[in-house]
């Protein structure tokens, strides 16, 4: 196989002249670079990604770190980023942290030996010191979700309060008065902050917040299911249930029909995220949407306009807030419901 | 005659511009426009995320058209090729954006600036789904949006606004407020073209965007009000067929205008007549530049109590020109145009001065003081 020497020595030209052409074509002159390329077509060479990784600091991979891989909110994300890296030539490593702090910073670890050219992290569970260390090896860091510990740098981020608040407050107006929440795991932000908004919009309606009526779930269908027949063994039923996420919210249908009661009719439901699939259960599920496609092209993008401008502060700073929006669909009963295709 | 305007500080060679539509979907379709001899050119609308657009998404009637998802179907990064093969061929180029949240659009002006567009017109009013018009109806919204893309950018920043929302003068004053360089309106109107009757189904699958000659009545209100309200310069839009109309804007304070369902339905070629026909009108009537006609009809618009009640009646001017074949008498709504011996009245006592019949048939009737 033909290496870059190879190439020099039938194009008459250095080693570091084929170089340029293959990393800085604008230093070439047009008639220099097209006989090169004649000759690299020619021999049929190819770069080596290693050597030349060696040689430009770079490996032109970057790397999406999400929560559950089973989720499909995040291979929504993940197909955003995938679809802008793509473009800029780029390739995604995807890791799974489970939701595990450990295997989070394990992962990162990993990703600075191997070099990658900058990371994406989804609903990050790193502490101060974690963070600290992603800085000081001068890797470019996007955050999807807030993270306390990262008080500077680019983020992509939606409402979590306001979205908790938007599907409750919609539950209020429907005219239920018991509404129970199925929280997702409370350690990550996110559901506390979900939580906040559903006590928020209770209390703005002078409704009574009943711990009872809170149960965590573990993010899983299983844990919307366990958490829903353990909200249906109570004397007095919640009318209505506002679940963190849609998986759950999936759990939470199965253990309601497997009671023999009927939603909305009996129970209504609202979910949170809008994955594909909660247009397609029965009944539809209503929910909170966060566009989590768009979150994943916009933390590519504010990555690589930081891998490609360097370190200026426009570029190490960027916050992007993604508006959460109440998809009506036909869980929570809700009857003057506008079909629109496109909202 | 010359035909440049300078508008939001860009020096355009005239103020014909082409709206935001598939007319300007990228570098090539831009570049027809410009070749065309527009004076600038507003790419369809960009986007963060391209979503699904369905087919077919187009409808005409006898008064428009109406359009379902007009946002472009290339990703943000694809743009900064197309803008570069507008910009080649000399082309002034305008980034029509629209997101959901004020950084979203800041982020997105940034990019397009980048690209190398001249200026961004920030889509605070589309018709479609339930869209951003809701944010758009609120001054405070408005505000947040244009301020933070105001900040973002270097390029002016003008503010494209729809008529469907309570008082678009106090929308056109927030925008203002916050720094923008331009007004443009309207957006298209939220519609549905119509029913096929026997399939019980409408024409096209969801409410969508309506624009032609039937809303440029509504748009000329609203350059009018804009230019009454705000220091601001206007580019209007709607309904622009012929270079008539074009006056008809500036007259009432547009300083450019664009253009879109009268050449998507007649080609590119129909920019070209346009722009043609309208110097052909300035120098006949001996103008140098828009800056002497801009506004000139601002003055006759009167408040109701400025208006004095004058005691018109209609007569008849000419029945001469009567051929027979229209029923004047029955289209009075007073009852007050008859005939005596085949020439056509007026009887006095009936006519109220509502001046339609002189407006219908100017040949035929006239208003006249009542003595």
């Amino acid at each position: 196989m033909a290496n870059i020497r190879d190439v020099a020595k039938k194009a008459g030209v250095s080693v570091a002249t084929v170089s340029r052409v293959l990393n800085h074509p604008n230093t070439v002159s047009p008639t220099t670079m097209e006989y090169v390329l004649s000759v690299i077509k020619e021999l049929n060479y190819t770069p080596n990604g290693l050597a030349r990784s060696l040689a430009l600091n770079k490996t032109n991979t970057i790397a999406l770190l999400i929560p559950n891989i089973l989720n499909p909110l995040y291979m929504e994300i993940a197909k955003g980023v995938e679809d802008v890296a793509h473009k800029k030539g780029y390739n995604t490593l995807l890791c799974n942290t489970e939701e595990s702090q450990k295997k989070e910073a394990d992962y990162i670890d990993m990703l600075i030996k191997r070099r990658v050219d900058g990371l994406i992290l989804t609903a990050s569970l790193l502490n101060k010191e974690e963070i600290q260390q992603i800085k000081k090896q001068d890797i470019t860091l996007v955050m999807i979700g807030k993270n306390k510990n990262v008080k500077h740098g680019s983020v992509v981020f939606t409402d979590y309060m306001l979205g908790g608040y938007i599907a409750t407050k919609h539950l209020i107006e429907i005219g239920y008065k018991r509404i129970a929440h199925i929280s997702g795991a409370v350690h990550q932000i996110e559901n506390q902050e979900k939580r906040a908004g559903y006590e928020k919009a209770l209390k703005e309606n002078n409704l009574p917040i009943d711990k009872r009526y809170i149960v965590e779930g573990n993010n899983e269908i299983e844990g919307g299911y366990l958490a829903a027949k353990k909200l249906l063994q109570l004397k007095c039923k919640p009318e209505a249930i506002f679940v963190a996420n849609d998986l759950m919210a999936f759990g939470a249908i199965d253990a309601i029909k497997s009671e023999g009661l009927r939603i909305p009719e009996d129970i209504a439901i609202v979910g949170f995220d809008n994955i594909e699939m909660s247009a397609l259960v029965e009944p539809k599920l209503t929910t909170v949407s966060q566009p989590a496609y768009k979150m994943g092209l916009l933390s590519a993008r504010l990555l690589f306009d930081h891998i490609e401008n360097g370190d200026d502060e426009e570029h190490v700073h960027q916050e992007i807030f993604l508006q959460p929006k109440l998809k009506v669909r036909k869980s929570c009963g809700h009857e003057e419901r506008v079909r629109e295709i496109f909202s | 005659m010359d035909l440049s305007v300078n508008f939001m500080g860009l020096q355009l060679k005239n103020p014909i511009m082409v709206a935001s539509s598939p007319l300007t979907r990228n570098g090539e379709a831009m570049k027809k426009a410009i070749e065309a001899g527009a004076g600038a050119v507003i790419t369809e609308t960009i986007t963060s995320e391209i979503r699904r657009s369905v087919k077919p998404c187009l409808a005409s009637n006898e008064f428009g058209m109406q359009n379902i998802y007009f946002f472009s179907e290339y990703a943000l990064e694809d743009w900064e090729y197309e803008i570069e093969q507008a910009k080649d061929c000399g082309g002034t180029v305008i980034a029509n954006i629209v997101a959901y949240s004020a950084s979203e659009m800041a982020y997105i002006a940034k990019r397009v600036e980048k690209f190398g567009a001249d200026a961004v017109e920030l889509c605070l009013s589309t018709p479609y789904g339930d869209g951003i018009e809701v944010l758009a109806s609120e001054p405070e919204k408005v505000y947040e949006f244009v301020d933070e893309v105001v900040k973002a950018v270097e390029i002016p920043v003008m503010v494209k606004l729809s008529p469907s929302v309570n008082n678009v003068a106090k929308l056109a004053k927030a925008a203002e407020k916050a720094g923008a360089a331009a007004i443009s309106g309207i957006n298209t109107i939220r519609s549905i073209l119509g029913v096929d009757i026997e399939k019980g189904k409408t024409l096209l699958p969801t409410y969508g965007g309506y624009s032609g000659p039937a809303i440029r009545p509504i748009s000329l209100a609203f350059t009018a009000t804009v230019a009454q309200a705000t220091n601001l310069p206007i580019c209007g839009i709607g309904g622009i067929d012929t270079y008539y109309h074009v006056l008809e804007y500036m007259m009432l304070g547009a300083n450019t205008v664009q253009i879109c369902t009268s050449a998507i339905l007649n080609g590119y070629g129909h920019i070209r007549k346009l722009i043609q026909d309208l110097e052909k009108w300035m120098k006949d009537h001996h103008y140098e530049s828009f800056e002497q006609i801009r506004g000139k009809a601002l003055d006759s618009l009167k408040s109701f109590e400025e208006m004095k009640v004058e005691p018109y009646i209609a007569d008849v001017a000419d029945d001469e020109n009567d051929t027979g074949g229209k029923e004047y008498e029955s289209s009075c709504v007073y009852g007050a145009i008859y005939r005596n011996e085949n020439r056509l009245k007026v009887d006095p006592e009936k006519c109220t001065g509502c001046g339609l019949c002189a407006n219908r048939w100017p040949d035929i009737f006239k208003m006249i003081w009542k003595e």
